[in-house]
């Protein structure tokens, strides 16, 4: 069988994109899987623990991975298992990312470090379900191909509309009977 | 040859995947690769495996031997980096395979009725006819009508 190289003008174009400065991002596990994260998309980590007395449980069946709120700086963050996000079998998350720009703490394992990558290959064609909205690309760190998450895509638009509506609902639903504190 | 013999003639690689062997035309056939270490993250797309770095490109890896209906190999030896289009762009795939694979020159023939829509034609080799695989087609296509076409042709 004879090894023959690609010629230069086939070569697909799926270099990595250098960047001009380092990107530093935020390795953490889901079920024994590491992502990345750019650390400037994350505004705040917690532990669950501390989140666990101001978490609001929402009533809504339409969008499994969200099933509580928690309030953060006068805004409502939908609390999001990353696990069930990526189809990942459940796992016991001991940490909440709480990103910066989106109403999203997203339920994590753990934290691995904080790294710096220099480029993220773009994810590759062949690849063409939800994961081109999950994934920015992916990033090579040390001898590991990671791939990179795209915080817009925890959840849609339409999630968010759908999760508000319930969110509202939530709050606006009377104590049940008994429950009120006297 | 003759120019006629020429251009009726094309050249295959024929790959090992699983107990199956298939071909696939040689001109989309880039290289064949040592097993290197693949990488897998959550997807949601069917027949791929993971990705492996090859010359610094991220390179797909195809799970061959899902998209055609049989058991995964037990043993993999090399990837065959294959090229695909998509759209105007060009991009590397690997398909893992478990035995030698052997560049042949000969004439493809009509798929036979009972052939999926990705068999592109049947190629004699040797005793036997095998499969040229459209990869494209493959790899969009639904592996449980490949199994059955499989099955019928034993």
């Amino acid at each position: 069988m004879p090894v023959r190289e690609p010629a230069a003008r086939t070569t697909p174009k799926s270099a990595p994109r250098r960047a001009r400065q380092p990107e530093t991002v935020v390795l953490f596990y889901v079920a024994n899987q590491m992502f990345a994260i750019a650390a400037d998309a994350v505004q705040e980590i917690r532990s669950t623990d501390s989140l666990a007395g101001s978490a609001i449980e929402i009533d809504q069946i339409e969008i499994g991975k969200v099933r509580h709120t928690v309030e953060r700086g006068h805004r409502t963050y939908f609390v999001l298992n990353a696990g069930m996000h990526f189809g990942l079998p459940v796992t016991r998350p001991t940490l909440v990312l709480i990103l910066r720009k989106l109403r999203v703490a997203v339920l994590i394992d753990r934290i691995e470090r904080m790294a710096e990558i220099y480029g993220v290959h773009p994810l590759p064609l062949a690849f063409a379900g939800d994961e081109r909205r999950w994934y920015r690309g992916l990033a090579q760190i040390d001898d590991l191909v990671i791939p990179v998450i795209r915080p817009d895509g925890f959840l849609s638009e339409e999630e968010f509309r759908t999760l508000d509506l319930a969110a509202q609902g939530a709050t606006a639903k009377p104590p049940l009977e008994g429950t009120a504190s006297t | 040859m003759t120019q006629a013999a020429a251009t009726a003639q094309s050249s295959f690689v024929i790959l090992q995947v699983g107990e199956r062997r298939l071909a696939l035309p040689a001109a989309i056939v880039a290289e064949l690769s040592p097993p290197v270490r693949m990488h897998s993250f959550p997807h949601d797309t069917p027949s791929i495996l993971g990705v492996i770095v090859r010359r610094g490109h991220v390179v797909p890896v195809y799970d061959a031997a899902s998209a055609i209906g049989i058991p995964a190999p037990s043993v993999q030896r090399f990837f065959l980096i294959t090229r695909r289009r998509f759209g105007k762009s060009r991009e590397f795939g690997a398909i893992p395979v478990n035995g030698d694979c052997e560049l042949t020159v000969g004439e493809m023939r009509p798929p036979a009725a009972d052939r999926p829509s990705c068999v592109a034609g049947m190629l004699p080799f040797g005793d036997e006819l095998l499969d040229v695989f459209d990869l494209d087609a493959l790899m969009t296509s639904s592996s449980p009508d490949i199994a059955e076409a499989s099955e019928v042709r034993g």
